[in-house]
């Protein structure tokens, strides 16, 4: 969970960019690494331990400061987690800790029993970590709109979105940046306002 | 998950302190605290050679990989790893459930020496956070000072 170091006047947010292989988590932290505007030295290295045919086999990692929050040194924490399904167990351990979460769903008609499994697992994994769903703020990211057979917004909100309480969700194409910056303001946003109102994050 | 006491600056300087004594009894170059979520808590020693967010990130991934291994062997727990390199090592050990002690030292040096020397330090830190969390168990935080000048764009794209 979130560090708030008050000797130090440091905020420190984990944020997981889950979602099914090859949808395009780690283009997302790629796209916010070349593209984020920062102040000199608040942008760190993304950190890739990814096979040699760039499959993501543990995670990427991206530390990054927001520009705008005063007060506070605010350091956000980007991973993204391996989709393929074998990687299950290295899900589970990037998971921990975690203080929101990024879903980027494919959307791609063929793609969308991948998405709900992918969705379903999440879930699992959270509980696993006797964390509920419900507690976390997420967002949901519909990715690559670009493409020709890609399924209507409407119907991934169906499959993906339809709760009792429904979260923002992004059409995107992650590629040419479209929709990722919009991604992460609004989880970034989440977790503020969710510090601010409950005031009991963690530590330090 | 259970979760760290805040720490206020008492703590942050007596846990520098102990990473300051350890330093200093091996010859390390630097000492972190790492929380098993990923972040670092606080560090000393050499801090401009080596990427120190990206190495607890990491190093915490590492570990809980060898938990994860350690539970496939029927072990409940490796409390403590070495890495052997070439110009510098690294010599991790849990320091508590939530915590673990990261030493990255030159590998001329011996590992007996920081193994032995790490084990009081990281049980000074366990005991500081114990204090911690005995001082205020259900402390929150103070964010009063936090302000979103903008909330519209916290991340902004260049161009």
């Amino acid at each position: 969970m979130a560090i708030i170091n008050q000797a130090t006047k440091e905020l420190q947010v984990k944020i997981v960019y889950y979602g099914p292989a090859m949808g395009g988590k780690t283009t997302n932290l790629v796209q916010v690494h070349d593209h984020v505007q920062t102040a000199a030295g608040n942008k760190g290295k993304l950190v890739s331990l990814a096979t040699s045919s760039d499959r993501t086999l543990f995670f990427d990692f991206l530390p990054i400061e927001a520009m705008s929050i005063k007060g506070f040194k605010t350091k956000f924490q980007l991973y993204t987690v391996p989709g393929q399904v074998i990687y299950n167990t290295t899900r589970q351990l990037v998971l921990r800790g975690v203080d929101g979460i990024v879903f980027v769903a494919d959307s791609q008609y063929e793609k969308m029993a991948e998405n709900v499994e992918s969705f379903t697992n999440m879930e699992e994994n959270l509980k696993t970590l006797k964390l509920n769903l419900a507690d976390i703020p997420y967002v949901l990211q519909y990715n690559k709109r670009d493409l020709p057979n890609v399924a209507p917004v409407e119907y991934l909100e169906f499959l993906l979105n339809n709760r009792e309480v429904q979260v923002p969700s992004f059409g995107s194409t992650a590629h040419r940046c479209e929709g990722v910056f919009e991604t992460l303001n609004m989880i970034t946003r989440m977790l503020l306002n969710k510090f601010i109102r409950q005031g009991t994050p963690q530590y330090a | 998950m259970a979760t760290l006491p805040q720490l206020i600056e008492e703590d942050i300087e007596r846990l520098d302190y102990e990473l300051r004594e350890l330093l200093e009894k091996t010859d390390a170059s630097t000492a972190l605290i790492i929380d098993k979520g990923g972040f670092l808590i606080t560090s000393q020693g050499d801090s401009r050679q080596f990427d120190l967010t990206t190495i607890a990130a990491l190093a915490s991934g590492a570990d809980m990989a060898n938990q994860t291994i350690a539970n496939l062997v029927h072990e409940t727990n490796f409390n403590s790893v070495y890495q052997q390199g070439e110009k510098h090592s690294m010599f991790v050990l849990c320091i508590d459930e939530q915590c673990m002690l990261t030493v990255i030292f030159k590998a001329s040096l011996s590992v007996g020496a920081i193994k032995y020397f790490s084990l009081p330090a990281a049980q000074h830190i366990a005991l500081q956070l114990k204090i911690a969390q005995q001082r205020d168990p259900g402390s929150g935080l103070d964010l009063s000072e936090l302000n979103l000048a903008d909330t519209s764009d916290l991340f902004k794209r260049k161009g």
